[in-house]
């Protein structure tokens, strides 16, 4: 596991889907995390790299950590504080 | 002309000559001629004709949209993220309808590459679809239709309609953008699998 275990408040399993099911569901989940929280979303899609970038910069959450492994991507997300 | 900028300008054109003519119907020194280069210049990048298809073909089927704009830029019920995702696929293909002939002749010559294609290109319809439909996301009450029969109606009205539109052009549609088309496809579509929001 990575050093950011302590501070994962959610966990988000899209393996399998294809954008835009991923970005739907991080969307939503954001909304129900608290400000400061962090989520952890896996992901297989080799686009979802650019596709969580892009949500970051859009949506002003803050991508803390970005790693892949035999194809399976893991994304840490903060959302900001208030 | 750098390596890379050699080796791109070979693919587009390439890819032009293979979408209208087919693998067969396409010779390297064709390709040759149409780049203003001898035969020697396309080998020292592509080994052999075959290995210039195939990288066409790759480079095609791994290309992907980003739909993560059609996500976000409004409400997350069904039938608004599916038209604004769909939006964005038929803009990509009306400005490359190449794309399409490559595919029609993947699908017929490579199971390995189709579902390459399918991947990348119509794995985003068929996954929103089917489990959009199995969750019953939130506004939606679907009837008792098949998701998977539903995703495949909608891969195959989509596909039909962009090759009318992109690649035969047929007469009876010339009235209608590729856009207003495919908008009203999917109002029918939505009514055949008895969306209500």
């Amino acid at each position: 596991m990575n050093t950011f275990d302590n501070t994962i408040d959610m966990d988000l399993d899209t393996r399998g889907l294809n954008c835009p099911l991923p970005i739907l569901r991080a969307k939503k989940s954001m909304n129900e995390l608290a400000h400061g929280q962090v989520i952890r979303i896996t992901a297989t899609d080799p686009g979802s790299v650019k596709d969580f970038e892009s949500f970051c910069k859009q949506t002003g959450n803050e991508l803390l950590h970005s790693t892949e492994t035999n194809g399976e991507f893991v994304f840490l997300i903060r959302k900001p504080d208030a | 002309m750098k390596a890379a900028e050699r080796r791109a300008s070979i693919l587009a054109v390439a890819k032009i000559l293979f979408a209208d003519c087919g693998y067969h119907g396409v010779s390297v020194d064709q390709i040759a001629q149409r780049l203003g280069v001898s035969p020697a210049v396309l080998y020292q990048h592509f080994a052999s004709k075959e290995a210039l298809y195939e990288a066409v073909l790759n480079e095609i089927a791994c290309r992907r949209e980003s739909y993560v704009e059609a996500a976000l830029a409004g409400d997350d019920d069904f039938a608004g993220v599916l038209l604004r995702m769909t939006r964005v696929y038929v803009d990509s293909v009306v400005e490359d309808p190449d794309y399409l002939k490559i595919e029609m002749q993947a699908l017929l010559e490579d199971a390995r590459l189709a579902q390459q294609f399918f991947d990348a290109r119509w794995k985003s319809f068929t996954d929103f679809i089917e489990v959009s439909m199995r969750e019953q996301t939130t506004g939606i009450n679907f009837s008792q239709v098949n998701p998977r029969i539903a995703s495949l109606m909608f891969q195959g009205m989509l596909r039909e309609a962009l090759y009318a539109k992109c690649i035969y052009q047929a007469e009876q549609y010339r009235d209608l953008s590729a856009q207003d088309l495919v908008e009203q496809l999917i109002r029918l579509f939505l009514n055949a699998i008895e969306y209500r929001q």
